[in-house]
């Protein structure tokens, strides 16, 4: 529960974060669990963020996270003979393509909504604004990319062409909410509809590469 | 073991003469493209299906046994039937990669034990289910879903398909990108349904603690109610409208609700009891709760 210390010491929660440490703000934090785990975690975002826009590829770490946590919930399938190389075969060699990037998209979008999300209140808009741009351009190139790596053609058109509609619908919604969150980047529902855009997205272009290998 | 059919009716006729033992139970050959073949199964046996284009119709009956009846357009495709101890896979392929679109169909019909589970993938077509009480997952592309009297753990998911349930219970979760969804008779304590530009149409009982989230981009989502049922809504629509019905108490005092600042927002009770949680939500389309006729 807040304190009237917390509530002082969230109003000077940006300068702390920018690097000023005043005494009673550090005395807050070594009583308060609450502020000191904040901290904690806007601290990992923060480090996450600037390591993710060091390079185009994620932190290793991050992917051996994710391959444990693939395992654990069992995603992983045995290595198959016929590996197409890809996006995301170097990263995961053993792991069916279809599955794979699934999971990877899905994770991806998680990643990036996590990043964003918790720190909205705490930073000014222009910050907040560079912040989801960064995460949804990243987003953008990755789905563009597996989206070049797909196989929308089918031997039925009605496949074909269904696949090319909803498609479209998708990339229609990403592109409105896009534009509702560039006209207010701290709107949470914004966000929120473009991230679950994207995710119905990556969901779909997984979907079309799972089909490629079957029935064939 | 693997029973791969169809590659000519007249090889099958003799191989079903000459090695009978192969084919784990009867197979009869009633017309040149009809298939039926018949599988002992235990207790909750699992049936999987992948099928490119046809018609597939599921059915629970009282006999432990797994009936499968199918009909082939052309001998461009190839089914494989077989059993693999208390699992049953069907799978349609193609023989060649020139089949023509037309002949890539197959249809089933498949009788299943009532606690069967079901694992469907048909890309066009239609799948429809009756009285099957397992847990049962569906996957299309343009096939629309229908299950009649389902329960268990029930997960549909389609890319332009869409969807009706009538009569279902258990735990339901359906996706899409374009379909629509009619969830009549329902008699869930979860259900998650979302969907692009499609409409929802959701006219069941909102059961004692149970969820209820209902989500797209455009298109209508509308909740029938009782006057008796309970439930807490929380129903916005971002850029469209929310029209109500229903005489609401409003969140009580201190209770958190988060307002956006654009679009169209109700938050609020009917009756105090056993209340479910009924969570609606569009970007642009427009949310009608209406009362039940």
């Amino acid at each position: 529960m807040a304190t009237p210390g917390c509530r002082d010491f969230q109003n000077s929660f940006e300068s702390w974060m920018e690097g000023e440490l005043p005494p009673e703000a550090r005395a807050h934090v070594s009583d308060c669990r609450s502020c000191a785990r904040l901290i904690e975690d806007l601290s990992s975002i923060r480090l996450a963020a600037n390591e993710w826009n060091a390079s185009e590829e994620p932190p290793a770490r991050i992917w051996t996270s994710l391959r444990a946590q693939l395992v654990e919930e069992g995603l992983i399938r045995e290595p198959q003979s016929k590996q197409k190389s890809g996006l995301l075969h170097g990263w995961f060699p053993q792991t069916p393509r279809p599955v794979l990037a699934g999971a990877y998209l899905a994770a991806l979008v998680a990643i990036a909504f996590s990043m964003v999300g918790p720190v909205k209140r705490h930073v000014n808009h222009q910050r907040w604004m560079e912040g989801t741009e960064n995460s949804t351009a990243m987003l953008s190139a990755q789905l563009n990319t597996a989206e070049q790596n797909v196989e929308l053609a089918d031997p039925n058109p009605v496949i074909t062409a269904s696949l090319h509609q909803n498609l479209a619908i998708v990339d229609n919604y990403i592109s409105l909410c896009e534009k509702s969150v560039s006209e207010d980047p701290e709107d949470e529902v914004a966000r929120d509809y473009l991230f679950d855009a994207y995710h119905t997205k990556a969901d779909l272009l997984a979907q079309i590469s799972e089909r490629g290998d079957y029935g064939r | 073991m693997n029973t791969s059919l169809f590659h000519s009716t007249q090889f099958n006729w003799k191989a079903g003469l000459l090695v009978p033992g192969l084919l784990l139970c009867g197979v009869s050959a009633a017309s040149a493209d009809r298939l039926e073949k018949h599988f002992k199964v235990e207790p909750n046996p699992v049936v999987t299906i992948h099928n490119p284009d046809g018609i597939i119709t599921v059915r629970a009956w009282t006999k432990r046994e797994v009936m499968v009846v199918a009909n082939r357009v052309s001998s461009e495709v190839d089914l494989e039937i077989e059993q693999s101890g208390n699992r049953v896979d069907i799978m349609t392929h193609q023989v060649s990669d020139t089949v023509a679109p037309a002949d890539l169909h197959a249809d089933y019909e498949i009788s299943v034990p009532q606690d069967a589970e079901l694992q469907i993938h048909d890309d066009a077509g239609a799948v429809t289910v009756s009285n099957v009480l397992g847990d049962m997952n569906v996957e299309t592309v343009a096939a629309g879903v229908d299950l009649q009297d389902a329960a268990g753990y029930l997960t549909v998911k389609t890319v332009g398909g869409s969807f009706q349930c009538i009569r279902c219970s258990g735990h339901l979760d359906i996706s899409s990108i374009s379909g629509s969804f009619r969830l009549i008779d329902l008699r869930s304590n979860h259900v998650h349904a979302q969907t692009s530009k499609g409409n929802i149409l959701f006219d069941g009982q909102f059961l004692p603690n149970g969820n209820y989230f209902l989500k797209n981009y455009s298109g209508d989502i509308t909740v029938r109610f009782s006057p008796g049922d309970s439930f807490d809504l929380s129903a916005t629509s971002y850029k469209g409208k929310v029209n109500t019905q229903a005489q609401l108490t409003p969140p009580a005092q201190g209770h958190h609700f988060w307002h956006p600042k654009f679009g169209n927002s109700l938050f609020g009770s009917l009756n105090n009891f056993g209340r479910a949680k009924v969570d609606l939500s569009s970007f642009d389309g427009t949310i009608n709760i209406l009362k039940r006729d």
